[in-house]
């Protein structure tokens, strides 16, 4: 029998250090860290740090997103997102989950998905609704007759 | 039967540990052919007699150098085999044996384990690790699978089998200087990368040498490309590897 090794392993994540400068889109199925430049998208299937030194110019996405730098992009964390005392975000974010320390800079705009729905209407509201629709319904359907 | 190609011996312990594992491989017997390299017959071309002899699996006998020798020589044609001599972990680490002994077992069970290898174009084999360190922060240029590029100051680039490229850093920064002369204190700035794919187009200023071991295989710039699964290799029964 022969076996294989090293398959089904995507790497061990990516890790952008802090003198280096990155262009184009980073993508990896493990963890990414970024200390240094990058320019262009970052996208994970698990979690995206930011570090104190980084700075990232494009849209960033992942499930855990942590931010301690700088990031001038949108940001779209399936989970969660945590920006740091240090952190600075400017640009449109949207997180299941929140976290925004003191003396963190965040300017754009905030989405969370929510699981809540519009209150339901009553069996009164709904039966008076009914009835109004019911009766334009009529007046619409009703054979226009003239008198003799 | 085995065909077993040993490094020419650097001294008299290596000729102690041939004759050892002569005795140990007749022992278990699976001693086969064994040649021995020297100036005037190279690795490469006692693994190419071995295979035009029809042999399906050739042992490399000796440290990674000779090892990533011999890899090249029959990635795609033949099993390998390893008996490691004067190697680092990279080599016991992946056949899951550290002794010769061990070695001779992994040999008589014939566990066969397929690896990945890297091509350095046009025809540079990367089994196990292979470095550039420059003398001083050199400067990189990466091209990864077409879509990522980099820019790195490095003193020491390691590209791993599975393509797995690390760059490690360090260098002083705010240093002072007294009377405008001698450099004084200053912090030390430690950087790691971490990077990975199938193609890397690597250039680095200026031109610096890809070694195994200390021995130059190849000179940048390099192209750089991953092939899975390419190497059958003979290791240890029951390593987790």
């Amino acid at each position: 029998m022969v076996k294989v090794i090293g398959e089904g392993n995507n790497g061990p994540g990516t890790t952008v250090g802090v003198n280096v400068a990155l262009s184009g889109t980073l993508k990896d199925q493990n963890d990414i860290a970024v200390y240094g430049m990058v320019e262009g998208e970052v996208i994970s299937d698990k979690a995206v740090v930011i570090g104190q030194s980084a700075q990232v110019k494009g849209p960033i996405r992942g499930q855990v997103v942590t931010v301690s730098g700088v990031v001038r992009g949108s940001i779209d964390a399936g989970e969660k997102l945590e920006i740091l005392e240090t952190g600075k975000v400017f640009g449109s974010i949207d997180a299941k989950d929140l976290v925004v320390h003191s003396g963190a800079t965040l300017v754009g705009k905030c989405s969370m998905p929510t699981s809540e729905e519009e209150p339901a209407a009553t069996e009164e509201e709904k039966s008076g609704q009914d009835k109004e629709e019911k009766s334009e319904e009529e007046e619409i359907l009703q054979p226009e007759v003239e008198e003799v | 039967m085995y065909y077993y190609i040993l490094e020419s011996p650097a001294s008299r312990a290596v000729r102690q540990s041939y004759q050892r594992l002569r005795d140990i491989l007749t022992s278990f017997g699976i001693a086969g052919e064994m040649v021995t390299s020297s100036p005037a017959r190279t690795p490469e071309e006692l693994a190419t007699m071995g295979l035009e002899k029809g042999y399906s699996t050739i042992v490399a006998v000796g440290g990674d150098h000779f090892a990533n020798q011999i890899a090249r020589s029959v990635i795609g044609q033949a099993v390998l085999g390893v008996v490691p001599i004067n190697a680092s972990r990279l080599v016991t680490d992946l056949i899951g044996v550290n002794s010769l002994r061990g070695a001779a077992e992994a040999l008589k069970q014939r566990r066969l384990s397929e690896v990945s290898t890297v091509v350095a174009e046009p025809d540079t084999v990367i089994f196990l690790e292979a470095v550039i360190q420059p003398a001083r922060l050199a400067k990189v240029n990466l091209i990864i699978d077409n879509k990522l590029r980099a820019y790195a100051y490095f003193n020491k680039l390691t590209v791993d089998r599975a393509l797995n490229l690390t760059l490690e850093s360090s260098h002083i920064v705010e240093q002072r200087r007294i009377l405008g002369l001698f450099p004084v204190g200053g912090n030390v700035v430690k950087s790691e990368s971490h990077f990975h794919g199938r193609s890397v187009r690597l250039s680095t200023d200026p031109e610096l040498n890809l070694t195994v071991a200390g021995t130059a295989i190849a000179r940048t710039p390099l192209q750089l490309k991953l092939i899975p699964s390419s190497l059958k290799v003979i290791t240890r029964r029951g390593t987790l590897v």
